[in-house]
């Protein structure tokens, strides 16, 4: 899991999800080795910067710069935990620099830009991995693992509920307002967001949430992963006063470490002739499982991945993947024993 | 008048009323069967 001939890693955004990833790219692998030579965080805010350079030490190089800014050359992974809608340039200055990337944003227009990205990705010679969040990337891990215990994939449906920092929140807020994009028989079906209420049970304390559709990249990033699959949709949990608040800004931003969330994946298909469902779930903060994938995917995911841009649906190796989480706190269940919903 | 306002006022309660029930919803069944189990050593081997 560990790999020190990565160089050095770069966290562009200092949020939640960009400092959290920078405390878990200092800590060490599952051998106790470290997983990178060195950290490199690049923020416009210089307040930001200078409250958590103290914070990491010497460990970790601060910079000053809108964007990409003027990296070291040492630098060969460039992890985006920047607002959604602003990773499509920083992402293409890296693969221009030859610099493999990593994507947190869970905006669909942001995962399509990054997997057009997958021509200059191939010719540079790098991977750029987009949608590493909880939903999408955690939940995209799990539908492979969960794939793997079937013949064939007929469906996979993503619910999701919380959300990270206030970017994230004001993210949640647009995907609802947003139009939804379902993979229904071979096309994309566009849908209005805040439709399509089905109750889900996520692991507890979560527990049942009314779930909607949204503007979520789960099926932009799912459906070449898996080809013949049917039906891929992504819900999101949301209240009626959500609905009410939704043209508002965020009034009650989340708790400054985030709030608490889950994740709940099923994926349908066919396993020695008969129907069966997989079901897994994830109760988590999601800033915290963002930051851990990120993390994962930045010293170890890119290494198993040809050139090119792709969502971690395609990424083999779930076991280790997920077992790297859990290692890092990041735990994942299974719903056992009945019919469930 | 007085019976408009009466019928006003009984219109408003119970819109206000129905907003509340609506908010905090009904009361759901968990899954009757099975349950979330943690993914951990033989699965993650």
């Amino acid at each position: 899991m560990t790999d020190a001939t990565l160089g050095r890693i770069a966290v562009v955004g200092a949020g939640i999800v960009g400092a959290r990833t920078v405390r878990e790219l200092l800590s060490p692998g599952s051998g106790g080795q470290p997983t990178n030579s060195g950290v490199v965080l690049v923020s416009r805010r210089a307040d930001r910067l200078a409250q958590l350079g103290p914070i990491f030490g010497e460990q970790v190089q601060t910079l000053q710069a809108d964007g990409l800014g003027p990296l070291p050359s040492d630098v060969n992974v460039v992890v985006i935990a920047r607002e959604p809608g602003a990773h499509l340039d920083v992402a293409a200055a890296a693969v221009r620099e030859g610099r493999n990337v990593v994507s947190v944003s869970d905006d669909p227009e942001d995962a399509e830009a990054l997997l057009a990205l997958g021509g200059a990705a191939r010719d540079a010679g790098v991977v750029v991995l987009a949608g590493v969040a909880m939903a999408p990337g955690l939940s995209c891990v799990i539908a492979r693992h969960s794939a793997a215990q079937l013949d064939h994939v007929d469906e996979i449906h993503i619910a999701r509920a919380g959300a990270a920092g206030p970017a994230c929140a004001r993210q949640r807020l647009k995907a609802l307002r947003g139009t939804a994009v379902d993979w229904r028989d071979g096309a994309y079906v566009r849908r209005p967001g805040f439709s399509g209420r089905e109750l889900f049970w996520f692991p507890d304390p979560v527990g049942a949430q009314d779930c909607f559709r949204a503007a979520l990249a789960d099926p932009v990033l799912l459906v070449p992963a898996f080809p013949g699959v049917q039906r891929v949709t992504a819900r999101i949990a949301a209240t009626r006063r959500d609905r009410a608040l939704a043209p508002l800004p965020v009034l009650l931003p989340p708790p400054p470490e985030g709030g608490p969330g889950a994740l709940r994946v099923e994926v349908r298909g066919r396993s020695n002739g008969a129907q069966e469902t997989v079901v897994h779930g994830v109760f988590d903060r999601p800033g915290v499982v963002a930051s851990a994938l990120a993390a994962v995917a930045a010293t170890d995911l890119i290494l198993r991945m040809p050139p090119g841009s792709t969502g971690l649906g395609a990424v083999p190796g779930t076991v280790e993947t997920l077992s790297e989480l859990a290692r890092r706190g990041v735990r994942v269940a299974r719903f056992h024993g009945g019919a469930e919903n | 008048m007085r019976g408009l306002r009466r019928a006003v006022v009984a219109v408003a309660i119970g819109g206000v009323i129905a907003g509340v029930v609506r908010l905090r919803g009904g009361g759901v069944v968990p899954p009757q069967q099975g349950g979330w189990r943690e993914l951990e050593g033989e699965d993650l081997r």
